[in-house]
């Protein structure tokens, strides 16, 4: 899959790794590069270093623009052959770099970050060389930021494999040797992990391997308008993400069955000085509701067969709230991914029109989280989140009761 | 039987909390601040830990940061008179954490949720 290699100093060996996964960010990767540099000599001076631009076919000049800036420290350019598209691919091949360097640790950080600082290589990097194997990031974001991490991946993927990692997609993380090892060899690798479905991929594997976690304080991802980093309902981002995370979900179905509750996961890093804020993010309510309602007329024959009568009656009635007193309960919202889960597994209906299915119904979920966390500040707002978690835990007896059942 | 660490500076809570989780059935080990914790904890192995926040010469969020450095999967619960702590970030790598009442509900259910995740109950 790997397409084009430019390795400009010959660099045979490195202990450390700092990958940069782009797609046409030639205006932007120079401040990422120059931070990661800046991040390994300030940082990690005593390791051999290198940062790899794990391209995805460029057409913008985006290698040019690596290779060009000016660091001190080894970079090397990759890319995928036109035909892969997809950040899967690109990080498969900066996996598989860092194998053949025998590199101890890898840290990701995305090009099109406009904030990073070289504080993020340290935070990421560090815990790996204490001993973790999987360091995941823990942003400062605006409580409507991150609504499929903070809606589905979150609470679904605490309660199935019992440890909190609060942005399980984060795009920003770090990883041992042993892991990369794994990653490269593990059978469930396939298209829709080539793409966007490898920021699940990744941390689910690892949480899989029984490797230490740790989340660690990188402030606030702030990307380059261009590449948002907020997963769009509906769009391919979010088909391939679910998508994973349910085939993951039918491959470790012994391991997640015997998890009860959850645990928490260490904290490291938190040396940022002052973050910013987070923006604002502006949420339409009415756009919201719109796409709830407007699902029934596309998806109600998949609602029904897929859903249990009781909770198929509690969407029309859903349905009929108006805008100010919608409320799409969270114990409901539960039920309802356990029983996609279960209904992704039987392939009662052809599991792609599935996953779309899902989008109105998380947008009505979504609308109803906007409308009770809106006079809640963030840290009220992460509560509320937390307790939706709970609420996920302790309806896992009903999706181990139709899981087993079929 | 599970085994207990209660750290509190304030010696009535460890007496409540020690009587009322052996008649549950633990075992009940306490200290009274921070100092050599991290000892206490690799010598004694308790199964789960119960940490005071604030106490006079000692940080709970600190040592739970200490803790989880060493001691990966112990579950701990914070224990606290206010719940201003959740403001630090670093309140959340405890398991949970329960508000300081004579009625001691709340800490059992989180005790048992705690030690039954950790596969120790």
């Amino acid at each position: 899959m790997l397409a084009y290699e430019e390795n400009p100093e010959k660099v045979e060996r490195a202990d450390l790794v700092v990958g940069l996964p782009s797609h046409n960010d030639a205006e932007i990767i120079t401040g990422p590069t120059a931070e990661a540099a800046r991040g390994l000599l300030d940082h990690f001076g005593d390791k051999n270093s290198v940062i790899i631009n794990c391209d995805n076919h460029s057409e913008d000049g985006t290698k040019e623009a690596f290779l060009q800036t000016s660091t001190e420290i080894p970079k090397i350019y990759l890319s995928t052959p036109a035909e892969k598209a997809g950040r899967g691919y690109s990080l498969r091949n900066l996996i598989a770099k860092a194998v053949e360097l025998k590199a101890e640790a890898v840290i990701v950080v995305n090009a099109d970050l406009k904030n990073i600082t070289s504080l993020w290589i340290k935070n990421l990097g560090e815990p790996i060389f204490a001993g973790f194997g999987f360091v995941a990031p823990l942003y400062v974001r605006h409580k409507y930021d991150g609504a499929v991490a903070n809606g589905i991946v979150y609470p679904l993927t605490r309660a199935l494999y019992g440890r909190r990692v609060r942005q399980p997609i984060g795009g920003d993380f770090a990883f041992a040797s042993d892991l990369a090892e794994t990653y490269l060899n593990h059978p469930s690798w396939n298209d829709r992990v080539g793409q966007s479905g490898v920021d699940i991929w990744l941390p689910t594997l690892a949480i899989y391997q029984g490797v230490p976690i740790c989340q660690s304080f990188v402030g606030r991802p702030k990307a380059n308008q261009q590449h948002s980093t907020h997963i769009v309902p509906a769009s391919p981002s979010f088909l391939q993400i679910m998508g994973t995370l349910l085939d993951l979900m039918i491959l470790f179905q012994d391991f997640w069955g015997r998890v009860k509750w959850s645990k928490p996961t260490a904290i490291y890093g938190f040396g940022m000085g002052e973050v910013e804020t987070p923006e604002p993010v502006e949420i339409s309510q009415t756009e919201l509701l719109r796409g709830f309602v407007e699902g029934f007329a596309q998806y109600q024959h998949i609602w029904e067969s897929g859903l249990q009568n009781n909770i198929y009656n509690k969407l029309g009635e859903i349905r009929e709230l108006p805008l100010a007193h919608f409320s799409f309960p969270s114990e409901i919202w539960a039920r309802i991914l356990y029983s996609y889960s279960v209904a992704y597994k039987n392939a009662v209906v052809d599991r792609e029109q599935l996953l779309r299915s899902l989008v109105p119904l998380f947008l009505g979920k979504n609308l109803s989280f906007v409308k009770k966390t809106e006079r809640m500040s963030i840290q009220q707002a992460e509560e509320y989140i937390e307790n939706e978690c709970m609420i996920f835990e302790e309806a896992k007896p009903y999706l181990l009761n139709k899981w087993g059942g079929g | 039987m599970a085994k207990i660490l209660v750290v509190d500076d304030e010696e009535h809570i460890r007496l409540l909390y020690s009587e009322e989780l052996k008649e549950e059935g633990y075992d009940v080990i306490t200290a009274e601040g921070g100092h050599e914790l991290l000892e206490r904890i690799q010598r004694d192995e308790p199964d789960l830990v119960v940490l005071d926040i604030k106490m006079v010469d000692y940080n709970g969020l600190d040592l739970l940061q200490d803790i989880r450095n060493k001691f990966y999967d112990l579950p701990v619960i914070l224990s606290t008179a206010y719940d201003t702590f959740k403001e630090d970030m670093k309140s959340i790598a405890a398991d949970f954490y329960v508000v300081k009442s004579f009625d001691l509900t709340e800490l059992k259910k989180k005790i048992k949720m705690a030690l039954e995740a950790s596969g120790a109950h």
